[in-house]
């Protein structure tokens, strides 16, 4: 009975912690490549979205690798991630492959079915109710501070003195942290991962840029889509800061202890240019960038699934949001043709306009002042 | 006053509707013209490049009404019935028209969420009567009259062309199969090569939904579950020799569904089953070839069941199920 969960961020890292507290046997799933990608894109429907892609493909690897449990999110619309489960499990089905596909229904469908998908996984005779509730509620715990980890990260990687510093804390701090199992553990494992990113060499005088990074979930998090967009801005001096974490997604009641900004939040500061929920994170890529916007960043970076259908009405309404309120915004439709080249020929030409209005904003900033 | 509404999406399930609602307030409703080559060019040229097919036709017909009208009303259609959402694009529609031009009339965007059974999207309908400078009186009125219509609302059947006995379900979206610019005359042409279309508003609604609740998973998505209902009911009853799923370009859950489709159809060993792809780049050739080539092989496999004396009507009774 092993177990195997899709890829996404840093989602391997909470299987991991799962898997130790509960005592499941699990599968990891091995990084995206090329290969996963044609597997994929060669089975599923020509125009499902990147992630069912990816997702096959990896699906299709873990089942040779020996895997007889594949677990995956489920939901109940608009977007298409709801029915990813169902697709899947038939195309690979049809190709003859033995399996037992889990679907993890979000509490927010019904809480009995979210139960229900759990004790698919661990019977009641494992773990009683309390323990469980107990187990998951340190879990999420642990998912806000690696999701805080990466914040930290991404904020400070544009400003280091030595290149590679912050990734090299970043990890140690992600070891620190997936030791920690109870509550009090979890607690000084924060400080001390804290402790690591504080002991990196910063030049805080250094000009540069700040970007917020937007849009649909999985391209986002998952470094071999976006093209490592996170060490790439890092190495060119740019502080960034995104919008979606798992974090944010999983826990209760909008809070997005990650991102900072509630879903009440996100909604009225997109209301004037989307004012309803479209599925995904359709309204939170809107709301996240007229925020940031707020907050006087440089520019956003858009990324999205070629055909996402929650992400494409937050692409036309990013147009009026880019004019609007005066901030550039670049969106990148991501398959799997997308070539590397492509994408970092537009993020150089948005940082480079970027630069020109942050040096133009200055001078003006420069004129008002008196000069010493 | 003048409100448009363009005559594309869900013009072609609730626009009757939608045009009572504006002649109780007194209000003169302009329709759009029927979608032409100029209008799916407009759109596709000014809508965001990867939005589907019927995105860039709404886009069209937008752009149509622009000079012509004070006001268009762009309905934000959240469910189709209790229990299911539609798809993102119908939920963001009102906010991606706002971003097509700079100079267009104001957008108005009630909400219709018909699967909510306490009608608290009613109030929406009601402001907006009242922006159109309707009386108290006369807005609470028309409001109920769109209220009661869209309760005992059926999409009625259109009469599609007839001929010959060989029937073919197009399983697609109204908008799609009931535009014959979008479809480029698809029902006709099938009539004309000796076959009658049937189409999913001619499939009793509680038909299709009894059969979209067999799938091991829910489709939340009420149009294309009554779409896949349609199908499936067309296929389990025989009431058709095949079966022609028609999606857009870039439909996200026409993707989806077309998948399952092709799949449960090909579990139970149902009537044959195609797809077409419909784009605004209207390449009929493409379209009449593989048309023609599906209906021959039904043809054929018809005469050659009806030869070994297996009848393929035997199992059609259930053909009395289309309205």
């Amino acid at each position: 009975m092993k177990i195997a969960v899709p890829r996404m961020g840093n989602l391997s890292l909470i299987i991991r912690d799962l898997a130790q507290r509960f005592d499941i046997d699990y599968l990891e799933t091995p990084p995206f490549s090329e290969q996963t990608m044609e597997t994929g894109a060669a089975l599923a429907p020509e125009f499902a979205c990147l992630p069912l892609k990816a997702v096959l493909g990896s699906f299709v690897e873990v089942l040779e690798m020996g895997a007889d449990i594949l677990l995956t999110g489920g939901g109940h619309g608009p977007c298409r991630f709801g029915y990813y489960g169902e697709i899947q499990r038939r195309i690979l089905e049809r190709e003859g492959m033995e399996f037992k596909m889990v679907v993890l229904e979000p509490p927010s469908v019904s809480f009995k079915a979210f139960h229900d998908s759990v004790r698919a996984l661990i019977p009641r005779q494992r773990v009683r109710l309390p323990a469980l509730a107990r187990e998951i509620l340190l879990v999420l715990k642990k998912v806000v501070v690696f999701d805080h980890l990466e914040k930290r990260a991404l904020a400070l990687r544009g400003l280091e003195a030595e290149p590679g510093a912050v990734g090299g804390a970043l990890k140690e701090a992600q070891a620190i942290v997936s030791g920690a199992f109870t509550r009090k553990e979890i607690d000084a494992a924060r400080l001390e991962a804290d402790e690591c990113f504080k002991r990196v060499p910063l030049e805080r005088g250094r000009p540069h840029l700040k970007v917020g990074l937007v849009g649909e979930i999985f391209v986002v998090l998952e470094p071999f889509f976006n093209f490592d967009i996170d060490r790439w801005l890092g190495k060119r001096g740019v502080v960034v800061e995104r919008s979606v974490n798992i974090a944010d997604t999983v826990y209760p009641g909008g809070r997005n202890p990650v991102f900072g900004f509630t879903d009440q939040a996100v909604a009225k500061a997109a209301f004037p240019f989307l004012s309803h929920e479209v599925g995904g994170d359709g309204l939170l890529t809107v709301g996240a960038t007229v925020i940031f916007a707020q907050r006087g960043f440089d520019a956003v970076v858009h990324f999205l699934p070629f055909t996402c259908m929650p992400e494409v009405i937050a692409k036309g309404v990013l147009g009026r949001v880019s004019s609007e309120l005066g901030i550039p915004v670049l969106s990148l439709s991501i398959d799997e043709q997308t070539g590397r080249a492509g994408v970092e020929t537009r993020l150089e030409a948005l940082l480079d306009l970027a630069w020109s209005n942050k040096r133009k904003s200055d001078k003006v900033i420069l004129q008002l002042e008196p000069v010493p | 006053m003048r409100v448009g509404i363009p005559r594309a999406m869900l013009f072609h399930h609730y626009g009757e509707n939608w045009l009572a609602f504006l002649e109780a307030l007194g209000v003169e409703p302009v329709v759009s013209e029927a979608t032409t080559g100029e209008i799916i060019t407009a759109g596709a040229v000014h809508a965001d490049n990867e939005t589907c097919l019927p995105v860039k036709v709404f886009s069209g017909h937008l752009l149509w009404l622009k000079e012509r009208v004070d006001a268009i009303l762009v309905p934000r259609v959240i469910s189709e019935s209790h229990g299911t959402c539609s798809c993102p694009k119908f939920m963001g529609l009102p906010d991606l028209a706002r971003t097509l031009s700079t100079d267009l009339p104001p957008v108005l965007a009630p909400r219709m969420d018909l699967g909510d059974w306490s009608y608290r999207w009613a109030r929406e309908w009601y402001s907006v009567a009242r922006t159109l400078r309707a009386g108290r009186l006369d807005s609470a009125s028309a409001v109920a009259g769109l209220v009661t219509g869209v309760r005992r609302h059926k999409v009625r059947a259109k009469t599609n062309p007839e001929s010959g006995d060989l029937k073919v379900g197009v399983a697609g979206h109204l908008y799609n199969v009931h535009d014959s610019r979008v479809s480029l005359g698809l029902l006709d042409r099938i009539s004309s090569m000796g076959a009658t279309p049937l189409t999913v508003d001619q499939v009793q609604p509680h038909r299709a939904r009894m059969h979209a609740a067999t799938l091991s998973r829910k489709i939340f998505w009420g149009y294309e579950s009554r779409l896949a209902g349609a199908a499936l009911h067309w296929s389990r009853t025989g009431s058709v020799s095949g079966i022609l799923f028609v999606t857009s370009f870039a439909c996200g859950p026409g993707s989806m569904v077309g998948a399952l489709l092709e799949d449960q159809l090909g579990r139970e060993g149902s009537v044959p089953l195609m797809t077409i792809t419909l784009d605004e780049h209207a390449a009929e050739a493409g379209l009449v070839t593989r048309l023609e080539a599906f209906i021959d092989m039904l043809k054929r496999s018809s005469r050659s069941n009806r030869t070994t004396g297996r009848e393929v009507a035997t199992n059609s009774v259930g053909g009395a199920g289309l309205e």
